[in-house]
């Protein structure tokens, strides 16, 4: 069963096996809950909520770990991709350890308040992390011809710009013109656009009508330099398709990472504030 | 043998001419550094005139200018009585041959025992043999799982290279005149046996590209190694491919000394589509391009790769008088010939191999009819064929629908390697696949001929290409040899000393040839597929592999 279960969902998944232990893991934990609710009293103090809040301060730790992992390459501990695994299968039980352990309650404290928000923070961040580098890199692979380095863009768009200018200096007229007044700008360097989320051509047989035109006022020696001209610009474009897809999967980091730490110390405030009172 | 090395070292007050020698013969020693640092070499010679080269009958039948050509490739050295040469299963570029001495070729490692069977595939080998009996190239355990995997693989009938018909525990004695180790050599294969200087032994060494020059120029020498290899290796090989299995030693001993022994260089033709079927062939090492009309054009339906057989569909079918396919050499390609009558002799004695044939014929005719029907088949093979992936031994694919461009493959790769990554995240893109430019860990690796120091080698384990960093001049042979791109020529951020070899290096910018050695001394494996956390960097070792990745097997 468990091995017909994994075959089926391994087209889907990238680790059937760990989304079936998330699913049994989430299923026991929302049942305890029940059953504590049902049957016994609950407040925060109870041994079962208490329970709950160092499963998932554990958890938390084990979650951070993964960034560090990735920071360090510690090929040791495993591969990073059974670690990104776990950090997000572990991240949605930790969540959920959190809501139970604060009993689906808004806490009424400062630092308890601000640990809860985190909590929901850093779950829907990831979340939305998770879609992201599920949609992004599908949306990147499906109608670009070429792959760059995010970190070569300028360059990239540099040799571009060098290359279209030398051909210019050598056109006349009605393409020199076109040139500065429709292609220089976008050649400066890269120009996000939102519209490569949804269509990641950007729109580009709209910008090809005036090149069309053009084509046909031009002589043979300037429908050469023109084609060569779009030939520029197409790539400049899935360049600047590349930087908005690929600025949004590493911008998406930034609201999800750093806070970890600042969950670490609030987690420390929390701890002292209990044993203290 | 004297020295050359230290008696043609000039005086400070000698003329330029010497110097200039001086320089050449250093440069000589730096080409076989690699092999001098042997502890089992006892003296090493310096370049070689013609005129030495003459007084060894091999070389005799050779005009001079072409062993003035050849002479930087070869050596000679006197082995310590005991020493190991090689291992079986190790690979060499090298062709022996014994100017004088005992060696004894034998299987060390029987099977029985299952030597080596569970190290793992990523570990060091370093330390197994005491310093003074360390083998000039260590043997590779991968070779046994790698054949037997051929062997399992119902489409590929794989030639075993069991050499010198020995069994475990035989030796097989070398005598004065005879040479060794051109096989594998020739054809990039491991070594079959273990050979041992039983007393202090000369020998003439011969790296792989003098030794494929030689070939090409003598009929002779040809002649010579293909007896050789008619005579050690073609009737094991015979007995050992699966479509002979079960045949009396008379049928396999008929068609060994009648079988020709074909040599294909890089686009040469073997069959053209159309002419009068000859003969069956059996591929022994390389790759073929297989190729029929659609059209008003050629399309590529299918490749051939070692162990594969050509000719069972146009002489089994009746009828059929021409070949259906025209089928061109992509690499050094090296067959067996049988002809049309011998076959035929062969089907009558044996209608088990008759039987086999049929099964590898209706396949074939599958294959190449899919492909024609599915011409997304044939554009993966022809794409294959022409970026070399059916050369490839481990090629780094990274999936372009689920990378999220994190970068860690490269970082993981920097931080396993001084922080220099050994491939780059650019490359060839094929469906939603990106054909990484890293080493593909050929069959054949063009980039070790030529290299002037040794320092670009075999590893120790499996197929992996290596650059040894202390050896490397940063001479750029192999990063221009190389039709990848794979390999990349890095600054250190030093300068050679000025009693560096050869002269013309100091003072200058060193630098150094980096290439992927899928980190092959870590047990985790290559950190690029250890450090993609979405699991898209991806290693294949051949082309089924990537159709079955694209969804198309």
């Amino acid at each position: 069963m468990l091995r017909e279960l994994t075959i089926y969902l391994r087209p889907y998944v990238q680790s059937p096996l760990m989304l079936l232990g998330f699913v049994a893991a989430f299923a026991g934990m929302s049942g305890i809950y029940l059953l504590g609710q049902t049957f016994w009293e609950m407040s925060a103090k109870t041994s079962w909520r208490v329970f709950y809040g160092i499963l998932a301060a554990l958890l938390l730790l084990a979650a951070i770990l993964y960034g560090y992992r990735r920071r360090t390459l510690q090929q040791r501990w495993g591969s990073s991709q059974t670690w990104l695994q776990c950090h997000i299968y572990g991240g949605g039980i930790f969540l959920l350890l959190v809501l139970m352990h604060s009993g689906f309650r808004v806490p009424s404290g400062i630092i308890t308040w601000s640990l809860w928000a985190l909590s929901i923070w850093m779950g829907a961040s990831g979340l939305l992390g998770t879609l992201l580098q599920k949609w992004l890199p599908k949306i990147l692979a499906s109608g670009l011809s070429i792959e760059v380095i995010y970190e070569r863009i300028p360059e990239l768009i540099g040799d571009i710009r060098q290359k279209s200018e030398v051909l210019v200096r050598g056109c006349e007229a009605p393409l020199s013109d076109f040139y500065r007044r429709n292609i220089a700008t976008a050649l400066q360097g890269p120009q996000p656009r939102l519209i490569y989320f949804f269509d990641i051509t950007g729109g580009i047989q709209t910008r090809m009508r005036q090149f069309n035109y053009l084509h046909s006022l031009l002589d043979d020696r300037g429908k050469t330099q023109l084609a060569l001209l779009t030939e520029y610009y197409k790539t400049k474009l899935e360049i600047d398709a590349h930087y908005t897809l690929q600025r949004a999967l590493r911008c998406w980091l930034f609201l999800h990472a750093p806070l970890s730490l600042a969950m670490i110390i609030l987690l420390i405030f929390h701890l002292y504030s209990i044993f203290w009172y | 043998m004297k020295n050359p090395i230290a008696e043609n070292k000039p005086g400070p007050n000698e003329n330029a001419a010497a110097s200039t020698h001086w320089v050449r013969v250093q440069q000589h020693r730096d080409r076989w550094s690699n092999y001098q640092g042997n502890e089992s070499i006892l003296r090493f010679s310096g370049k070689l005139s013609v005129k030495q080269l003459k007084s060894l009958p091999l070389f005799q039948n050779y005009p001079d200018e072409f062993l003035e050509e050849i002479s930087p490739d070869i050596s000679i050295a006197q082995w310590r009585g005991g020493a190991v040469l090689f291992e079986e299963g190790s690979y060499v570029d090298l062709m022996f041959y014994v100017i004088r001495g005992n060696l004894k070729a034998s299987l060390l490692k029987t099977r029985e025992n299952g030597d080596g069977a569970n190290r793992p595939i990523f570990a060091t080998r370093l330390g197994k043999a005491p310093a003074q009996d360390q083998p000039l190239v260590m043997d590779q355990t991968v070779f046994q799982q790698k054949i037997s995997a051929l062997e399992a693989a119902p489409e590929i009938a794989a030639l075993s290279t069991v050499a010198f018909n020995l069994q475990a525990g035989e030796t097989f004695q070398l005598k004065n005149g005879d040479i060794f180790g051109e096989i594998g050599a020739l054809n990039g294969w491991p070594q079959s046996v273990t050979v041992q200087a039983e007393t202090d032994s000369l020998l003439c060494q011969i790296r792989l590209p003098a030794l494929r020059k030689m070939k090409q120029q003598s009929t002779q020498f040809k002649e010579k190694s293909d007896a050789i290899y008619r005579e050690r290796f073609l009737a094991a090989q015979l007995r050992a491919t699966p479509l002979l299995q079960d045949c009396d030693e008379t049928l396999i001993n008929q068609l060994k000394d009648r079988a020709e022994l074909i040599s294909l260089s890089p686009g040469k033709t073997l069959v053209t589509e159309g002419e009068a079927v000859d003969a069956f062939y059996l591929l022994r090492s390389g790759n073929l391009q297989v190729s029929q009309t659609i059209g008003s054009s050629m399309a590529t339906v299918n490749y051939l790769s070692k162990g594969m057989t050509i000719g069972e569909v146009e002489l089994l079918l009746e009828g059929m008088e021409n070949w259906l396919w025209t089928i061109t050499s992509v690499a050094y390609s090296e067959l067996i010939k049988i002809s049309r009558k011998d076959f035929s002799e062969l089907m009558i004695q044996s209608p088990q191999v008759e039987r086999r044939l049929w099964a590898d014929a209706v396949r074939r005719i599958k294959e190449s009819g899919y492909s024609r029907k599915h011409l997304d088949q044939s554009e993966l093979i022809q794409f294959s064929l022409r970026k070399g992936l059916v050369e490839g031994n481990s090629i780094l694919l990274i999936d372009l629908e689920t990378c999220v461009r994190c970068d860690d493959c490269v970082r993981g790769c920097a931080a396993t390697h001084n922080g220099r990554p050994r491939f780059v995240r650019e490359g060839e893109k094929f469906g939603n696949f990106l054909i990484a430019r890293s080493c593909y860990h050929c069959e054949d690796p063009v980039c070790l001929i030529g290299c002037p120091t040794g320092a670009i080698r075999r590893a120790n384990v499996g197929d992996v290409v290596e650059v040894n960093e202390q050896l490397c001049i940063g001479c750029s042979n192999c990063a221009n040899k190389c039709p990848y791109d794979a390999i990349v020529m890095h600054e250190t951020d030093s300068r050679w000393p000025e009693n560096a070899l050869p002269e013309h290096l100091r003072g200058r910018e060193r630098k150094v040839a980096s290439k992927c050695d899928l980190c092959y001394t870590s047990n985790e494996g290559p950190a690029c597929v250890n450090n993609c956390p979405q699991g898209s960097a991806i290693r294949i070792n051949n082309i089924t592999e990537f159709q079955n990745l694209l969804g198309r097997d």
